[in-house]
C-alpha cells in the first residue's frame, strides 16, 4: 500500500480515493480528485494554475533545492525487512521532517520580507500625497502666526520698556 | 503436382431441357415486340438477332461441355486407363466427337438463315425463316440425346472418383477377394471402407491417408482379383490391374494364410505369380494375413516351403492380423522405408539430382584442439531424473498440510521469508507514516545522511537564519502607518458616497448648486480649521437689500441702451392684455388647453407620436359588432 502522489496538484493520493488513467504509451496519470482529472482531461498545464504546487515550485514561491528533499526518494531495489533498520527510519523521518518544515517555513517568510519595505514606501507615498483629506495643509498657521505675531509684539514691548 | 479434381465439369443437360433453356433464354432476353408497319431493316435485325442468339447460346454450352471434359490423351495415363476401364475410351471421344460436330452444324444454320434474313421482304417471311432456323438448331440436339445423357452419367461417376495423386508416396493393397484388404486400409488410416464376408465388397478404389515420419502417405484398397487372363477380366478387376499398372508404389500383397476367403493357397501363389509382371520396379512385401487364426508355423511342410522360397526370391514376409493388430505396424514401416528408400534410387540416378547436389554441401567443424568436450548436464536434472526412476517420497507440500490440519488450517506464507533475522518472520510491518511512505525512506546509509543534515542545520542555526527579526519600527513610522490607514478609509467613504447618489442621465454641473453655508463650515472644521465667527464671510448670504445697496453704490447708470429697454419691456404673459380681468381669463384658458394635452400624454403640440399603432381590440378577432368605417 502506498500514498500516491497526484499528477496535477501533487497532493496525497490515500488508497481507495481517486482515479489512475493509463494512456496509450504506458504512462500512468493518478488524480486525487476529479478536479484535478477534469482540469488535465481539458489538457490545462499544471505549471499555470496558480493552486497547484508544480506551480508553486516552478515560479519560486517555495523550496525546491534542498538536501533535506534527499531523504524521501522512490527507491526500485527492495531492502529486506530488518527490524532495527525500519525504526531506525521511522525516528530519522520524524526528524527530517523537522527540518524541511522548518526550511521551508524559513523560506516563505524570506519572501514576504520583502513586501514590508515596500509597504513602507507606499504609506509614506500614500500620506504626502493625500494628507490634505484629513487635515488643511495650514489648518493651524492663521492662529499660529497671529500668536506669532503676538508674541513678538509682547517681546517689541517688552524691549521698548527696556531700552 | 496438382490434384485431379473431376468435380468442376459443369452439368450436362438433357437434350430436352437444353433446348427448353435456350429457348426460353432467347425469348426472355431478346425484345419481343415488333409490328407489321416497323421499317423492314428493324424487323430484319429483330429476328437475326433472334436467330444469332440462339445459335450463341448453344455454341457457348457446348463448347464448354467439351472443354470441361478431360482428354484422355492430356491427363496422366492412370486416369487415361482408369477411364478407358470404367467408361470406354471409344464411346467417350465418340460422344465428345458428336458433341463437337452438333456445334458446328449449329453455326452453319445460323449462318445461312441470317444470309437469308437478308432478303426477307416482309414481317410473316422473316418470321418463318426464324422459325425455321431455331426449329433446325433444335432437332440437331434432340438427335444428341444419348451422347448427352452417356455425358451426364460421365461426368457423375468422375465427380465420385477418388482423388489419388500419382505421384507421391502411395501403398498399395492387392490379393484375392476377402482376404483383408479394406480391413488394412480401415485399420492404418482414418478411411471407412465397407467390410462384407462376401466376395467384391469393394467394387471400386478406395484411398485412405496416413502420416509416417512426417510425411503424407496414401493407400489404395483395390478389389479382388481373381485368376485369369487378362482378357476375361471385367472392369471391376480391371480397376485394381490399372492401379498396379501405373501407380509407383509399395504393393502389399495380402494372403490369406487361414484359407477363409474360399481360396487355397496354392491359387493364391499362382495368381501372384501371374501378376508378378506389373511388379516391377515396386517394392513388395508378402502380407501374411489372419495369423491369429492360423500361423504360418502351423502350416504343413509344403506350404513352409513356399513362404521359404520367397524369402529366398527377396521379397519380405510379414505376418499380420488385423483383427488383433499384430503385426500392422510393422508392414507399414517396413513399406514405407523401403518406398523412401526406392524413392531416393530412383531420384539419385535421375538427371535432376545433380543439380541440387551441386549446390549441397554438409560443413564438419575442424577440431582445433584435443580436448574433449561432453555433453553438461546439470546436477538438478540428474538428481529429478534419478528420482523419478526412483519414486522417492517428496517434500511435505502445503496441500498435504491443508488436508491434514482440516478447519484448522491458515495459509501462512510468511514462515517461508527469507530474512537476516528469522525471529522477525511474523513483524507487523509499517508502511505509512503521516502521508509518507515508508518505503521511499528507507536506506542503509540513511543513519549517516541524517548525521550530516544535523550538522548542517546545526551551522545554520549558529549563523543566525533562524532567528526572528524584531520590529524594527520608530514612532514616526507608526505615525505615519496609522495616517495612511486613515487616508485609504476616507477615500473609500467617498467613493462610496459618490456611488449611493444615483445619477442618470444628464447632471447638473456642479456649480449649478449652491452651497450650503452649514456644510461648508462642517467639511473646514472637519479638516482642522477654525470656523467660527464667519459671519461676515464673503460665502455668507445677504438679503436683497445689502446686494441691491451695493450695485448702486458701484454703478449709477445702466451700460447700454439694451439694459435699460429691457426693464421697460412688459412681461410675455401679460403683454397684449389690456386689463387684470382680461389676465385672469387668459391664464384659466391657457390651463384649459393645456389639459387636454395633459390626458393625451403629449409633450407639447407637436408630439404626434402614437404608442400604440397596431390596438389589438381593433385588428384583431372577428367581425362581432362594431362597424368597419375606422379602425
Amino acid at each position: 500500500m502506498r500514498i500516491e502522489k497526484c499528477y496535477f496538484c501533487s497532493g496525497p493520493i490515500y488508497p481507495g480515493h481517486g482515479v489512475m488513467f493509463v494512456r496509450n504509451d504506458c504512462k500512468i496519470f493518478r488524480f486525487c480528485k476529479s478536479k484535478c482529472h477534469r482540469n488535465f482531461k481539458k489538457k490545462r498545464n499544471p505549471r499555470k494554475m496558480r493552486w497547484t504546487k508544480a506551480f508553486r515550485k516552478a515560479s519560486g514561491k517555495e523550496l525546491t533545492v534542498d538536501n533535506s528533499f534527499e531523504f524521501e526518494k522512490r527507491r526500485n531495489e527492495p531492502v529486506k525487512y530488518q527490524r532495527e533498520l525500519w525504526n531506525k527510519t521511522v525516528d530519522a523521518m520524524k526528524r527530517v521532517e523537522e527540518i524541511k518544515q522548518k526550511r521551508q517555513a524559513r523560506y516563505i517568510m524570506n519572501r514576504l520580507k520583502k513586501s514590508k519595505e515596500l509597504q513602507k514606501a507606499e504609506d509614506i507615498k500614500e500620506v504626502k500625497q493625500n494628507i490634505h483629506l484629513l487635515r488643511a495643509p495650514h489648518a493651524g498657521t492663521p492662529k499660529q502666526l497671529e500668536d506669532k505675531m503676538v508674541q513678538k509684539l509682547q517681546e517689541d514691548v517688552a524691549m521698548e520698556e527696556d531700552s | 503436382m496438382a490434384l485431379y479434381n473431376f468435380k468442376k465439369i459443369t452439368v450436362v443437360p438433357s437434350a430436352k431441357d437444353f433446348i427448353d433453356l435456350t429457348l426460353s433464354k432467347t425469348q426472355r432476353k431478346t425484345p419481343t415486340v415488333i409490328h407489321k408497319h416497323y421499317q423492314i431493316h428493324r424487323i430484319r435485325h429483330f429476328y437475326m438477332r433472334k436467330v444469332k442468339y440462339t445459335q450463341q447460346n448453344y455454341h457457348d454450352r457446348l463448347t464448354q461441355i467439351l472443354t470441361d471434359f478431360p482428354k484422355l490423351d492430356d491427363i496422366h495415363p492412370f486416369y487415361a486407363d482408369l477411364m478407358n476401364v470404367l467408361y470406354d475410351k471409344d464411346h467417350y471421344k465418340l460422344a465428345l466427337g458428336q458433341i463437337n460436330i452438333a456445334k458446328n452444324l449449329i453455326d452453319n444454320v445460323a449462318k445461312d438463315y441470317v444470309r437469308l434474313m437478308k432478303y426477307g421482304d416482309s414481317l410473316y417471311r422473316c418470321k418463318q425463316l426464324k422459325r425455321a432456323a431455331l426449329g433446325r438448331m433444335c432437332t440437331i440436339i434432340k438427335r444428341q440425346k444419348q451422347s448427352l445423357e452417356y455425358l451426364e452419367q460421365v461426368r457423375q461417376h468422375l465427380s465420385r472418383l477418388p482423388t489419388i495423386d500419382p505421384n507421391t508416396r502411395t501403398l498399395l493393397l492387392c490379393g484375392y477377394p476377402n482376404v483383408g484388404k479394406s480391413s488394412f486400409i480401415n485399420k492404418v488410416t482414418r478411411a471407412d471402407v465397407e467390410v462384407q464376408p462376401y466376395a467384391f465388397t469393394t467394387k471400386s478404389l478406395f484411398v485412405g491417408h496416413m502420416d509416417y515420419k512426417y510425411l503424407r502417405w496414401q493407400v489404395v484398397d483395390t478389389p479382388g482379383i481373381l485368376d485369369h487372363p487378362l482378357e476375361d477380366r471385367n472392369t471391376i478387376e480391371m480397376q485394381a490391374i490399372t492401379a498396379l499398372a501405373h501407380l509407383r508404389a509399395a504393393v502389399l500383397y495380402m494372403m490369406d494364410v487361414s484359407e477363409q476367403c474360399g481360396h487355397s493357397l496354392q491359387e493364391q501363389v499362382d495368381l501372384f505369380r501371374n501378376i508378378k509382371p506389373l511388379f516391377a520396379n515396386k517394392p513388395l512385401i508378402i502380407v501374411a494375413n489372419k495369423c491369429d487364426v492360423k500361423r504360418i508355423a502351423e502350416l504343413p511342410e509344403e506350404s513352409q516351403k513356399i513362404f521359404e522360397t520367397f524369402e529366398a526370391e527377396g521379397f519380405s514376409v510379414i505376418e499380420t492380423s488385423t483383427l488383433t493388430e499384430e503385426g500392422v505396424i510393422q508392414v507399414k514401416t517396413e513399406a514405407c522405408d523401403r518406398l523412401l528408400a526406392h524413392r531416393v534410387d530412383t531420384k539419385m540416378k535421375g538427371n535432376k539430382v545433380n543439380e541440387v547436389l551441386n549446390r549441397l554441401h554438409l560443413a564438419m567443424p575442424t577440431k582445433r584442439d584435443d580436448k574433449e568436450r561432453l555433453p553438461f548436464i546439470p546436477e538438478g536434472a540428474v538428481a529429478r531424473k534419478k528420482r523419478m526412476e526412483v519414486d522417492t517420497p517428496k517434500r511435505k507440500l502445503e496441500r498435504d498440510l491443508e488436508l491434514e490440519l482440516g478447519d484448522d488450517y491458515i495459509l501462512d506464507l510468511q514462515k517461508y521469508w527469507d530474512l537476516m533475522n528469522s525471529s522477525e518472520k511474523y513483524d507487523k510491518i509499517p508502511e505509512i507514516w503521516e502521508g509518507h511512505n515508508i518505503l521511499d525512506y528507507i536506506d542503509p546509509d540513511i543513519m549517516r545522511k541524517l548525521e550530516e543534515l544535523e550538522k548542517e542545520e546545526e551551522l545554520r542555526e549558529a549563523a543566525g537564519e533562524y532567528d526572528s527579526e524584531p520590529e524594527s519600527e520608530d514612532e514616526e513610522m507608526m505615525e505615519i502607518r496609522r495616517l495612511a490607514q486613515q487616508i485609504r478609509e476616507k477615500k473609500k467613504l467617498k467613493i462610496l458616497q459618490s456611488k449611493e447618489k444615483d445619477t442618470r442621465g444628464p447632471r447638473m454641473p456642479r456649480t449649478a448648486k449652491k452651497v450650503q453655508r452649514k456644510v461648508l463650515e462642517k467639511e473646514m472644521t472637519d479638516l482642522g480649521l477654525d470656523m467660527t465667527n464667519k459671519d461676515d464671510a464673503h460665502y455668507v448670504r445677504r438679503s436683497r437689500s445689502v446686494t441691491r445697496k451695493r450695485k448702486r453704490d458701484e454703478s449709477e447708470t445702466p451700460k447700454s441702451t439694451a439694459r435699460s429697454r429691457s426693464s421697460s419691456r412688459t412681461p410675455r404673459d401679460v403683454s397684449g392684455l389690456r386689463d387684470e380681468k382680461m389676465v385672469k381669463k387668459v391664464k384659466i384658458m391657457a390651463k384649459k388647453a393645456q389639459k387636454k394635452m395633459n390626458r393625451l400624454g403629449r409633450k407639447g403640440e407637436a408630439d404626434r407620436h402614437i404608442y400604440d399603432l397596431k390596438p389589438k381590440h381593433l385588428l384583431a378577432g372577428k367581425r362581432k359588432s362594431g362597424k368597419t368605417q375606422r379602425r
